[in-house]
C-alpha cells in the first residue's frame, strides 16, 4: 500500500511512517500544507494520514482538493483538538475516520486497514490471514471455512490482533483499544488476560496457534515459526 | 446568608434613625411644652387670683359691705389673724352640681380695724383644658411635621442611593463567564462615580483574567496532545524493536500508562472549558434510564465491583447527551474507584433522582472539597481528580442539584435531575 503521511511535526510524522513500513508499506511524508497539496495533487495514494493543522495551511484544505478531484484515497484526520465540531466537520468534507492525538500506532493502522477494507472490497469487508478469515461488516469469523463463535470483545480483539500482525501490542495499548477512556479504571489487566485467553482457546481448538505471548506480559500475533 | 439575615438595608438604616431622633425630640418637646404652658397659665391663675383679692381688699376698705360668691370668693370676718395660703382645692359646685377641683387664695386683711379671710377660687378644669388643647394640637402640628418629613426623607435618600443600588445589583448579577458588560449607572456624586469606575475596572480585570486563564488552559492542554503523540508514537516503535530486554519493556508499557494519564488529564481539562464556554448547546430530550444502563454495562466488563441498579421510574432531561454519559460514566467511575475490595456499588433512580453509593470506611475529611479540581482524599487513586469537578460543572450547567453525604459507612451522591435538592 502507498500512503501519504502530512504531518508538521517531523518526529511524529517519521514514527508513523517507520511503523507502517514495517508492514512493507511504502510511506512518503509532507511537512505542510504546500507540500501535501502538491503530492496529492501529483501522486494517487491508497490512505493519506492528515493532520488538521498544518504549518502553512489547514489539513481539510488538502482534504477539500481532494474530494473535488474525485481521488478514491481514505482519508484518516488526525488532530490535537478533540473537539467534535473538527471531527464533524472532517467526516462531513468527506475523510473516513478521525482520531485524536496522542493515539498508539497500532490504534491508527487499524483504522487505515479499516479504511482500506472498505474502499476496496465494496462492501465485502474480509481480511484473511493463513486460515482465518474475518467478515468484519457481519462480524463472523470462519477457520477453514468453519464458523466459530466469538464474543463481541473477542471478535474486535481478534481483528486489532490481525490488523497489527507481528506488532508487539502491549496490555495497555490493548485495554485502550476494547475500551476506550474508562480503560484507566482498569487497575490490573486481568480483564485483558481472560478475554485474550478465551479467544486464544478458541483459535487453538481450531488450530490457529498465533497469539504469542511477548516480553512476558505483551502479546504479538505472528506466523508459526 | 445567614449573616445576611442580621443586616439591616442603608434605607431603612436612615429612616430608623430619623425615626428614633423624631420621637425623642417629640417626647421632650411635648413635656417641656406641657410644663412650660401649664406653669405660665397657672402663673397666670394666680395672678388673677391676687388681683380679685386686691379688689376685694379696696372694696372693703372703701366700707362697701361684700357679700360672699361661693365658691368663687368667701369674705368672713374673723377674730384673729391668719397665714396667706396658696392651694389646690376639691369643692362642691352647686352650678356644675359636682365636686370641682379649685385653685383657692386665702388671706387674713386687717381692714379697718377688723379682720377679715378673704378668700378667692378659680376653676382650674378652665386652664386644664387650655393647656390640653395647646400641647394636642402642638403634638397633632409636630406629627404631621414628621410624617411629610419622613416621606420626603425617604423619597430623597432613595433618589441619592438610587445608582449605588443599581450598581449593586448589577454587581450581584456579575458572572465571569458571561461576556455582557456590567450596565453601571453615572452619578454626579463624586464617591459614587469612583465607585463605579472602580467596579468597572476590578470586573474588566477579573474577566480578562478569567479569559486569560481559560485561554492558558486551553492553549496548554491543546499544545501537550503532539509531543504525547510523538513520545507514545516512539515508544511503539521502540518495544517493536527486537532488541529490547524484560526490564526495558516494562518500562516502556509503564509509559504508555503514564501518556494515557496525562491525555486523559487533557481531554478532561479541555471538556471542563468546553462546559464553561457553553460550547454544548445541542440539548434533546434523553431517557436517562437508557443512557444509564449502556453505561453500567460499559462498567461492568472492567471491573470486578458489583454493579445493582433498581430502576423505579425514567428520568426524561433536557440536556446534551454526550454530557449525560459523562455524568454517569463520572460519578459510576468514581463509585468504583472507591469500593473497597468486595463491596458492591448501589445505583437507585427514582422520582427524578438518581443516587450512587459505594462503601467507605471514614466520611472524607473535607467534603466541601469534594467537587475541587484536583481534590484527592487519598494519594493512591490514580484519578485525574477531574470527574467530579466535571460533573459538578454539568449538574450546574443544567440547574441539576447534586448533594453528597456520608452515612452508615456509605459513600452517597445524589443528582435531583428536576433540580430541587
Amino acid at each position: 500500500m502507498k500512503y501519504l503521511i502530512a504531518e508538521d511535526e517531523t518526529a511524529l510524522q517519521q514514527s508513523i511512517a517507520t511503523y507502517l513500513e514495517r508492514d512493507g508499506n511504502v510511506c512518503e511524508v509532507a511537512s505542510d500544507y504546500t507540500e501535501a497539496a502538491y503530492k496529492v495533487d501529483l501522486y494517487d495514494y491508497d490512505v493519506i494520514v492528515l493532520d488538521i493543522n498544518l504549518i502553512s495551511g489547514s489539513g481539510l484544505d488538502v482534504l477539500k482538493k481532494l474530494k473535488a478531484e474525485n481521488k478514491k484515497t481514505g482519508v484518516i484526520i488526525i488532530s490535537a483538538n478533540n473537539s467534535l465540531d473538527d471531527k464533524l466537520e472532517g467526516l462531513d468534507l468527506g475523510a473516513d475516520d478521525y482520531i485524536t492525538k496522542p493515539f498508539h500506532l497500532a490504534e491508527l493502522n487499524s483504522r487505515i486497514k479499516a479504511v482500506l477494507r472498505r474502499g476496496k472490497f465494496g462492501g465485502e469487508e474480509t481480511i484473511i490471514f493463513n486460515e482465518i478469515k474475518m467478515d468484519t461488516r457481519s462480524r463472523t469469523v470462519y477457520i477453514n471455512n468453519k464458523m466459530i463463535s466469538l464474543t463481541r470483545k473477542e471478535f474486535d480483539l481478534l481483528l486489532f490482533f490481525m490488523t497489527n500482525k507481528d506488532k508487539v501490542l502491549s496490555k495497555e495499548i490493548i485495554a485502550e483499544h476494547l475500551w476506550g477512556d474508562h480503560s484507566d479504571l482498569l487497575d490490573n489487566f486481568d480483564f485483558i488476560y481472560v478475554h485474550i485467553n478465551n479467544l486464544r482457546k478458541k483459535l487453538t481448538n481450531e488450530g490457529a496457534k498465533y497469539i504469542k505471548t511477548a516480553y512476558g506480559s505483551g502479546y504479538k500475533f505472528m506466523e508459526e515459526q | 446568608m445567614s449573616e445576611l439575615k442580621n443586616k439591616i438595608g442603608l434605607l431603612r438604616k436612615a429612616s430608623k434613625t430619623f425615626l428614633w431622633i423624631s420621637t425623642v425630640l417629640m417626647l421632650a418637646g411635648t413635656v417641656a411644652l406641657y410644663f412650660y404652658t401649664k406653669k405660665i397659665l397657672q402663673g397666670e391663675a394666680e395672678e388673677e387670683l391676687y388681683s380679685t383679692e386686691a379688689r376685694i381688699e379696696d372694696a372693703l376698705a372703701s366700707g362697701r359691705e361684700l357679700f360672699s360668691l361661693p365658691p368663687v370668693m368667701e369674705i368672713v370676718r374673723e377674730p384673729s389673724n391668719g397665714f396667706e395660703i396658696l392651694k389646690d382645692t376639691v369643692i362642691y359646685d352647686p352650678s356644675q352640681d359636682e365636686m370641682e377641683l379649685f385653685r383657692e387664695l386665702s388671706t387674713y386683711r386687717d381692714i379697718n380695724g377688723q379682720i377679715y379671710k378673704i378668700t378667692v377660687r378659680s376653676l382650674i378644669v378652665e386652664t386644664e383644658d387650655i393647656l390640653m388643647a395647646i400641647v394636642l394640637s402642638y403634638v397633632i402640628i409636630l406629627l404631621l411635621a414628621f410624617l411629610f418629613l419622613y416621606y420626603f426623607n425617604s423619597r430623597a435618600n432613595e433618589r441619592l442611593w438610587m445608582p449605588f443600588f443599581h450598581n449593586l445589583n448589577q454587581m450581584k448579577g456579575f458572572q465571569v463567564t458571561s461576556k455582557t458588560p456590567l450596565e453601571l449607572k453615572e452619578s454626579n456624586i463624586l464617591e459614587f462615580s469612583e465607585l463605579s469606575e472602580q467596579i468597572r475596572l476590578w470586573t474588566d480585570k477579573v474577566r480578562a483574567d478569567y479569559e486569560n486563564l481559560k485561554q492558558f488552559t486551553e492553549d496548554v492542554s491543546h499544545e501537550i496532545q503532539t509531543p504525547l503523540a510523538i513520545i507514545q508514537a516512539k515508544i511503539e516503535n521502540l518495544i517493536n524493536d527486537e532488541k529490547l530486554d524484560q526490564g526495558q519493556y516494562e518500562d516502556l508499557t509503564s509509559l504508555q500508562k503514564d501518556i494515557q494519564r496525562l491525555a486523559q488529564l487533557n481531554k478532561r481539562l479541555t471538556l471542563l472549558t468546553k462546559i464553561d464556554n457553553q460550547q454544548f448547546i445541542n440539548a434533546e430530550h434523553i431517557h436517562l434510564v437508557d443512557c444509564l444502563e449502556k453505561s453500567i454495562d460499559d462498567f461492568r466488563e472492567i471491573s470486578t465491583i458489583e454493579i445493582d441498579f433498581i430502576k423505579k421510574d425514567d428520568i426524561i432531561a433536557n440536556m446534551d447527551s454526550y454530557l449525560a454519559n459523562v455524568l454517569f460514566s463520572n460519578l459510576i467511575s468514581n463509585a468504583i474507584r472507591h469500593s473497597p475490595h468486595g463491596t458492591g456499588v448501589h445505583i437507585v433512580m427514582k422520582d427524578g433522582i438518581f443516587s450512587i453509593s459505594n462503601h467507605g470506611h471514614a466520611p472524607l475529611k473535607y467534603p466541601e472539597k469534594l467537587f475541587n479540581r484536583f481534590y484527592r482524599e487519598s494519594a493512591g487513586t490514580k484519578s485525574t481528580g477531574l470527574g467530579l469537578a466535571i460533573v459538578k460543572k454539568i449538574c450546574d450547567m443544567y440547574g441539576f442539584g447534586i448533594l453528597y453525604r456520608f452515612k452508615d459507612s456509605i459513600h452517597i451522591f445524589e443528582v435531583d435531575f428536576r433540580g430541587t435538592l
